[in-house]
């Protein structure tokens, strides 16, 4: 069975008083990997169990290949997940965990056990193929959860935060790996996560959820560099929040007269959103407006934290080539190098 | 080696084995004895036992048991098992009633119990005796329904049933293929449980007015008390025997936690 589309339409969900999705749309494209990111309990999860059917929204509709699956049981549903917990079953061997859902759609041994071979042997587990789940270290878990979850060819791949309880470095290897298996199978994925290094590393698009909404959905370059809100700009990297004086569709920052994102004629105290490497930093004592805190050193690049002489802390990302001669203490004259900038109320 | 049994077998372990030998087996070790007396020649034999199965009714009483007991037991785990498994699963704050609920056969009496049922049950069932596996079901409930309770504790319930259902599991392929094969231990105990109790009923058995296993051993003590003694020995070997084939035959796959 091949990768089909998903859409929501509409999609409002409540717990008690809690409004989890609030008329939530989303649309993922035929062999798409969308990730949702965003803070805990923003809805993110909640999206994703309204697509596999294990919570059923209030009002909405849930659309696969344009056919409304609102009201199929979700083991009717065909769409394979791996949970943030380890979700193994633990009274069966690898082997079987993975070719369970073949299982339950009455495939013949012979023909289950080849395809849960031919999975394990994708995530590089096939010679663990005869042991016990808890015989699996934590990332081994989730690549046999992963296979577990395409053996039977799902229409629909939803991934719950399933590197969040693993080692950094186990994290990194699994999530290549996740790329490169979703890549040569093509398969639709719906990705659910609170890091931002995760989503933008894995996606094709990003979806930035923020109480129950879905604020901005794009490419992670274009998210990173035009976030639409504020709140996309301070969740997705870090952002400088510059106080500043806007007229005139401009905002003054350190001396020079920017034009902001989005064009507004109210005038007033605003706070201008700056990315750290949109800052340069210049060693200088005799037009200096800002002196070094901290210099981090990072490898190829440092972070430079200066504070203004108004007191705000600005972060500013260089190359460590380039910055090798600043020290805590130092006197720098500090530089908006964007052409726009993006303002949020003060 | 000295060590490593030293390490297994630790004072706690020792002194709850010793009160568990002399508690439960010194009384079972000297009915033995009592039973294989022969009290005409003075040594030991196995005349009661003797005298016990070729009773005419001997079989028919233990077998009629048995059976009964089976379908108590199917009755348990159809009743209970999904039924704890939605509780889990919903946390519904019904949970806490129903743990309660499930202890009142401790405090009811058997004979207000009888009386009940004899009132609630419609004619039809009263006149059979399938009317038992449904009440003694209700006596097991409190231990039966607390060692599935701590089964289904113990593992990530929501996790794995959620897991289950999203790779194509109804809600019977659940219940039947995943959920019973991982909380084995206490399905295996439940069974045990409700088993041994179903077939030692007494009281109930009799202010119902049937004849079981238990009823018709006390009917025959009254002619021979060591071979109602052999009788009662046999009682509890035949059942140990059959739970521990059932545990051999059922295939150990649960080994969550060993290494």
């Amino acid at each position: 069975m091949s990768s089909k589309s998903l859409i929501l339409r509409n999609i409002s969900k409540r717990f008690g008083n809690v409004i989890a999705l609030d008329n939530f749309n989303l649309e993922v494209g035929v062999g798409e990997l969308v990730a949702l990111l965003g803070p805990s309990g923003c809805g993110k999860t909640t999206a994703l169990r309204v697509v596999a059917g294990l919570e059923h929204q209030d009002s909405g509709t849930v659309l696969v290949a344009n056919e409304n699956i609102s009201d199929v049981p979700a083991h009717k549903r065909n769409m394979g997940m791996v949970f943030q917990a380890y979700s193994l079953f633990p009274n069966l061997t690898v082997e079987e965990n993975v070719a369970f859902g073949l299982q339950m759609r009455k495939v013949s041994k012979h023909v289950r056990l080849k395809k849960a071979h031919e999975l394990l042997d994708l995530v590089g587990l096939d010679s663990q193929s005869k042991r016990f789940t808890h015989q699996l270290s934590g990332g081994q878990q989730q690549r046999v959860a992963l296979a577990r979850a395409l053996a039977f060819e799902p229409e629909i791949l939803l991934l719950d935060e399933p590197l969040s309880a693993l080692d950094a470095q186990v994290r990194v290897n699994l999530r290549e790996e996740i790329r490169r298996l979703q890549l040569s199978l093509g398969t639709t994925t719906l990705f659910v996560t609170h890091d931002q290094e995760e989503a933008m590393a894995l996606s094709d698009r990003v979806g930035v959820m923020n109480n129950g909404v879905l604020e901005q959905i794009d490419t992670p370059d274009t998210l990173y560099n035009k976030p639409a809100t504020s709140f996309v700009a301070s969740f997705v990297g870090t952002m400088n929040r510059i106080p500043a004086q806007l007229s005139d569709g401009h905002v003054q920052l350190f001396g020079k007269k920017i034009p902001v994102l989005k064009n507004s004629n109210e005038s007033g105290k605003v706070i201008a959103l700056v990315r750290p490497e949109s800052i340069s930093i210049k060693s200088t004592e005799s037009d200096a407006n800002a002196k070094v805190l901290t210099r981090l050193f990072m490898g190829a690049s440092s972070n430079i934290v200066c504070q203004t002489k108004d007191g705000t802390v600005i972060q500013s990302l260089r190359s460590s080539a380039e910055s090798g001669d600043l020290h805590p203490g130092s006197a720098v004259k500090l530089e908006v190098t964007n052409k726009e900038v993006l303002i949020s109320n003060a | 080696m000295a060590k490593a049994l030293r390490a297994k077998f630790q004072p706690p372990l020792v002194i709850t084995l010793l009160i568990l030998g002399l508690f439960v087996f010194l009384p079972m070790m000297s009915a033995f004895e009592y039973s294989i007396r022969t009290p005409l020649t003075g040594g030991y034999g196995w005349t009661h036992y003797i005298w016990a199965v070729t009773k005419d009714d001997f079989f028919h009483y233990i077998l009629r048991s048995m059976w009964l007991a089976g379908v108590t037991v199917l009755i348990t785990l159809f009743v209970l098992v999904p039924t704890l498994t939605w509780l889990h699963l919903s946390n519904s704050k019904v949970r806490g009633l129903i743990d309660g609920l499930s202890l009142l056969p401790l405090v009811i009496p058997v004979v207000a119990f009888a009386v009940g049922a004899q009132i609630s049950f419609p004619e039809f069932v009263q006149n059979t005796v399938l009317e038992l596996p449904f009440l003694y079901f209700v006596l097991a409930l409190p231990y039966a329904y607390r060692s599935l309770d701590i089964g289904l504790n113990s593992i990530p319930l929501k996790t794995i049933t959620e897991a289950a259902r999203s790779a194509g599991a109804n809600w019977w392929r659940t219940i039947t293929a995943v959920i019973v094969p991982v909380i084995r231990g206490s399905v295996m105990a439940t069974i045990a449980l409700t088993f041994a109790l179903s077939l030692g009923e007494y009281t109930l058995t009799v202010l119902l007015h049937w004849d079981t296993f238990p009823t018709w051993v006390t009917n025959v003590a009254q002619d021979n008390i060591l071979g109602a003694i052999a009788i009662s020995m046999m009682s509890l070997i035949i059942p140990f025997l059959i739970l521990t084939v059932i545990t051999l035959f059922v295939p150990e796959r649960s080994t969550q936690g060993r290494k």
